[in-house]
């Protein structure tokens, strides 16, 4: 790193008519499921936190790391994949609108 | 000019007595004369009254004698003495006369021997040779006695040498003879198809024997057409013949054989004058009227085979017929664009197709410089037919090169060295050259060049920038320009925290506007994060960020560590030394409160790097700010920090609406566990179970309100017969 900016020392010399330069930038970004309704109809819980299932087991998983990730049918409309796998095992529609359920994308 | 009008006074230099003396020297013998004078002879000299017949009976002796190969009794020096005595004695037209008429007996009387009923071929022109060389020996000694005739009265008179004389008689009496022209010309002809079908034959009778047809001046009406007749049925049918039974590339070598034979039998024994003829005629019945079949049925093997001897020797013999390299050219071409056509089209062959199109763009310019003479019409063709099949295509080729060109720049691509690598990307260069979507390129080599600058994954700066400057001067400036400002982008590192919303507190989003440089970054990692993680978005968070920036001060340079918004206010001093607190607002949107608290952080903290107009504690609207250039701290690295008075008040009410809004949840699904257990329970005792289970104190009068609210929403309702009571609903 020092000689990094010994070396930065030396171009700025050159260029003196630049008051400041910007050498490096700390940026800090949120993430989030792009979904248009931020709850999962079927369990009731913010898509961004995990479905109730997998808090539960997360609890005794001392890890914490979620793979609870969302799942988005061909109707756009948006679940926990958890819960959708379950769900479709009764009845293959989309709890939303009732179309026939076809995944389009997976959150990842 | 100039030299010589100076040079001319010079001459006057040269010593006077040295011109003199050169004239007294050529003045000086006056000669005396000496007369000479001429008598006529007292009487005509007289040659004896024989002397003619006398004389000529000396020569015609010796004529006959040369005739018959027999000794001569006289000398040759006396016999040339008699010719020049009896020309000088104006008998020169007798005595040609004479010689004529004893030439002309022995001429026609050699007929004899060729008019035999059957002969054998070999024999007969065995013998005509002979006779043919006799003849002409016989005239050569001939002429030595009669020079002197043939010196003055032949040449003063325009008749005939007797050379010439020799020549005429032999042909009007031998070979003028139907039969025997017939039996010379055919045996000639006889000679030369057995030399054609491989045998040994005696060339140098072949070569006098034409030889005298020349000089007789009949070669050409008795012996050219029918010779060139004959080479050319000879060939028709060999053409034909050998075009079914053999491999192209054999009957190329054969075709290359019979077209040094023939040279060489002009070389050895035909006349020079018949060479045109018989190569042309060679050359088209063995190629002319073969050349599309020999390109359909052989072009494509030699091709694929990479035969290069073979592909020489086909342009070498083509380029000898009329269209035959334009023919050979356009079937080139179509091999290109039929064998390039299989690398492009297959899905399946993506994987290798650019290695594979390198490859025989390799083969094919390797083809055309070593076999077909770097022939400007074909690396023409080349190029056409690439360009041709390379787009039949769309974007796939672009797309496959750019990920290549990808997989060549990678880190951990340690297959070549520097030079090899450059190589390899000029010729990559001539690929994309062809392409005609090179915006397609330009997409997916961005994506990749993104990936490679900010994973740090690029093997080497060097090779990065010299395949920009390719591409710059391949396209232009305007192709490249964004390219470029990648790599300007990358002197400055960015690192970006991924908070996970709802792991963390949430921050009120604020809109600001950044430098185009920083939105270029912010965009290039917004891309390739996203394309990393589907289904995400991303939510920038300006308030978080912060940064190294470089100043540089009078006293030297420092880095100040500040956050974003400090740094959006202090790059704007690049361009302006003062400026206007309204002017800042608004390039920079930074929200009112937050941008006077980041100015008062700036100008009046500890680390004062701007100076206020006018002084005070706090910021007014008309307030002016100025680069302080006499800034000066002991230490290098300085952290001006962010004034954060004011926020902790908002955060903490917002804190605290969290706080609350989290207990209602709590609440709520407190009663709704107790309610789905017990279905039916008094006000007081689920009141009382629920601060058994609540961990945070809370009033009697908020649980009210919860339960109404869960009431108005349909969890729960109260009991219809006593208002006490709650029921579940299910």
């Amino acid at each position: 790193m020092a000689d990094e900016n010994d070396n930065d020392r030396i171009d700025d010399n050159q260029k003196p008519e630049k008051m400041f330069t910007l050498k490096k930038w700390n940026a800090v970004a949120m993430w989030s499921w792009d979904v248009e309704c931020d709850t999962c109809a079927i369990c009731r819980v913010q898509v961004m936190d995990a479905c109730l299932r997998c808090q539960a087991e997360s609890k005794k998983d001392s890890y914490g790391k979620q793979d609870c990730v969302v799942v988005w049918g061909e109707c756009n409309h948006s679940f926990h994949y958890c819960c959708m796998s379950l769900w479709v095992k009764q009845n293959n529609r989309c709890p939303l609108c009732q179309q026939e359920w076809s995944i389009q994308r997976m959150g990842k | 000019m100039g030299d010589t009008t100076n040079r001319r006074p010079n001459f006057s230099n040269v010593p006077q007595n040295l011109i003199n003396r050169n004239i007294n020297v050529l003045s000086i013998k006056p000669t005396t004369a000496k007369k000479l004078v001429i008598k006529n002879l007292k009487s005509e000299p007289k040659l004896p009254e024989d002397y003619i017949e006398q004389t000529w009976k000396k020569l015609k002796s010796a004529v006959l004698a040369i005739q018959q190969s027999k000794p001569n009794q006289y000398s040759l020096e006396e016999l040339y003495q008699a010719v020049e005595n009896l020309c000088n004695h104006k008998m020169a037209p007798l005595l040609y006369q004479k010689l004529h008429n004893l030439t002309e007996q022995h001429v026609a009387h050699n007929i004899e021997q060729f008019l035999a009923e059957s002969m054998d071929r070999y024999l007969f022109l065995k013998k005509m040779n002979e006779t043919w060389l006799a003849h002409c020996n016989q005239m050569i000694m001939v002429r030595s006695i009669f020079l002197y005739l043939d010196r003055t009265y032949i040449l003063q008179n325009h008749v005939s040498s007797i050379w010439d004389v020799g020549l005429e008689l032999f042909g009007k009496y031998i070979l003028l003879n139907a039969l025997v022209q017939t039996r010379v010309v055919e045996g000639l002809l006889m000679l030369i198809e057995k030399e054609r079908q491989g045998d040994q034959v005696d060339r140098s009778l072949l070569k006098s024997l034409l030889r005298m047809l020349t000089d007789l001046q009949i070669y050409r009406k008795a012996f050219e057409a029918k010779f060139l007749q004959a080479t050319e049925r000879l060939y028709a049918a060999e053409g034909q013949r050998l075009m079914q039974e053999l491999e192209v590339p054999d009957y190329l070598t054969h075709v290359d054989k019979r077209i040094a034979e023939e040279n060489e039998r002009i070389l050895h024994y035909l006349d020079p004058a018949t060479k045109y003829q018989l190569i042309h005629t060679v050359e088209k019945q063995l190629l002319r009227e073969h050349v599309s079949q020999i390109l359909q049925k052989g072009l494509d093997q030699l091709l694929t085979e990479f035969r290069l001897n073979d592909l020489t020797l086909l342009y070498d013999l083509l380029s000898r017929v009329k269209n035959g390299l334009a023919q050979l050219c356009s079937s080139f071409n179509a091999y290109i664009k039929k064998r390039g056509r299989t690398i492009v089209i297959d899905p399946e062959k993506d994987k290798t197709m650019v290695q594979e199109l390198l490859d025989f763009k390799d083969a094919m310019d390797n083809v055309v410089s070593t076999c077909f003479h770097k022939n400007e019409r074909f690396s023409n063709s080349l190029k056409e037919a690439f360009e041709h099949f390379i787009n039949q295509r769309t974007n796939k080729p672009a797309e496959l090169i750019a990920k290549f060109v990808d997989s060549k720049l990678r880190a951990g691509n340690k297959e070549a060295t520097e030079e090899e690598l450059e190589r390899l990307l000029d010729k990559i260069m001539v690929l994309f050259r062809f392409i005609h979507g090179k915006d397609v390129f330009e997409a997916f080599y961005k994506k990749d060049l993104a990936k490679r600058l900010l994973v740090g994954k690029s093997a080497s700066v060097d090779a990065e920038k010299s395949m920009l400057s390719k591409l710059k001067q391949e396209c232009g400036g305007g192709f490249t320009s964004k390219l470029e400002g990648m790599f300007k982008d990358m002197e400055l590192k960015i690192t970006v925290s991924i908070l996970t919303m709802g792991y963390w507190p949430t921050y009120q989003p604020m809109e600001v506007t950044l430098p185009d440089q920083m939105v270029r970054l912010q965009d290039v990692f917004k891309d390739f994060y996203l394309s990393k993680h589907s289904g995400r978005k991303l939510q920038w968070q300006p308030t978080l960020g912060h940064c190294v920036l470089k100043a540089s001060f009078r006293a030297g340079l420092k880095e100040l560590v500040v956050s974003l918004f400090q740094t959006l206010v202090l790059l704007l001093f690049n361009d302006s030394n003062e400026l206007a607190f309204d002017y800042i607002k608004e390039v920079t949107n930074i929200e009112d409160g937050e941008l006077r608290r980041t100015l008062q952080s700036l100008a009046c903290g500890k680390a004062r790097v701007l100076v206020k107009i006018p002084k005070g504690r706090d910021i007014q609207d008309d307030d002016r700010f100025r680069f302080n250039a006499d800034f000066t701290n002991k230490l290098f690295r300085i952290k001006i920090n962010q004034i954060q008075m004011k926020e902790t008040t908002e955060e903490q009410k917002a804190t605290e609406e969290r706080v609350f809004q989290d207990r209602q949840y709590q609440i709520d699904a407190a009663i709704v566990r107790i309610m789905k257990m017990r279905k039916t329970l008094s006000h007081n005792l689920l009141i009382s179970e629920l601060y058994n289970q609540l961990k945070f104190p809370v009033k009697p009068a908020d649980l009210k309100k919860r339960i109404e609210s869960l009431i108005d929403r349909d969890y729960m309702e109260r009991d219809k017969d006593n208002p006490n009571q709650y029921n579940y609903v299910a």
